[in-house]
């Protein structure tokens, strides 16, 4: 199977970061939930967010438009961003999207937090 | 299985949705289970899933975007060394084939535009016809269907 029908997105939050986890494969059908999900934390005045994508096997492109979208608001509000968790397919995408030089991207999760909270 | 020009049709599957993102589910979903099925390999599977989801999302936004247009019809072809999509709507002319690749993502004007280039990264074969007025769009992997599943120790999500 390609991976799970539905999405699931969930936070925990450690050592002062808020980390997202999303389960699920990222498409058109639910790319605009995950867009309002991410950007409702900014509203929640969030200071360091990590999207955690161990659980996604692939994303579309909409997927990538609404991390991009998430990203750059972040930035105006001065919230740091970073992405963690890619498997191997998800990584060729964000290069065959010439995305992956836009992102903030760690292994693990673990080296996600260590870097939020050092302040890098 | 039936014999057809291009090799053994292990399966061929229609079917037709509206002109409407939901109902991408219900192709996403059915691919899902004729793949699993046919042991048709996660990764090609998934690359599949990607291109798809592109061809006829772009299809339900751009080629009749006040959604006039009724169906769109999504064929699903399982040979032994292929899995083909053929996607038809009956939208504005467009050949997704001819967009032409993005620029470098720095000097983009918007956060799109991503989609048809993807596609020719995910398959093997991308065409397009225009036929007695409807887009048909094909998409083919290569991969070997019916063999014993993957076992890469790779992260994959089932």
């Amino acid at each position: 199977m390609a991976g799970n029908s539905t999405l699931s997105m969930n936070e925990i939050r450690d050592s002062g970061v808020c980390i997202v986890a999303l389960t699920g494969r990222v498409d058109s059908t639910n790319a605009d939930d995950v867009r309002q999900r991410l950007t409702s934390l900014l509203a929640a005045e969030e200071k360091s967010i990590v999207v955690d994508l161990a659980g996604v096997p692939y994303l579309t492109s909409l997927g990538f438009r609404a991390l991009l979208i998430f990203a750059r608001e972040a930035e105006r509000k001065a919230t740091s961003v970073a992405l963690c968790g890619m498997n191997g397919h998800v990584r060729d995408l964000f290069e065959m999207a010439g995305l992956l030089a836009m992102f903030t991207v760690h292994a693990s999760r673990q080296d996600a937090i260590a870097k939020a909270t050092a302040g890098e | 299985m039936r014999r057809t020009e291009s090799g053994w049709m292990i399966r061929a599957v229609d079917i037709r949705i509206r002109n409407e993102i939901a109902e991408l589910a219900t192709v996403r979903d059915l691919l899902d289970k004729i793949g699993d099925e046919l042991h048709v390999p996660a990764e090609a599977l998934i690359r599949l899933q990607g291109a798809l989801d592109e061809i006829v999302s772009n299809a339900i936004r751009y080629s009749s975007p006040d959604h006039s247009s009724g169906e769109i019809l999504v064929r699903i072809m399982v040979r032994p060394g292929s899995v083909a999509l053929e996607i038809v709507d009956d939208g504005i002319a467009f050949d997704p084939t001819g967009v032409p690749a993005p620029p470098p993502a720095a000097r983009r004007p918007g956060p799109g535009g991503i989609g048809i280039h993807l596609v020719r990264h995910l398959v093997d074969s991308f065409d397009y016809q225009r036929i007695d007025g409807r887009n048909h769009t094909v998409l083919i992997t290569n991969c070997a269907v019916g063999a014993a599943p993957e076992s890469t120790g790779r992260n994959e999500q089932e």
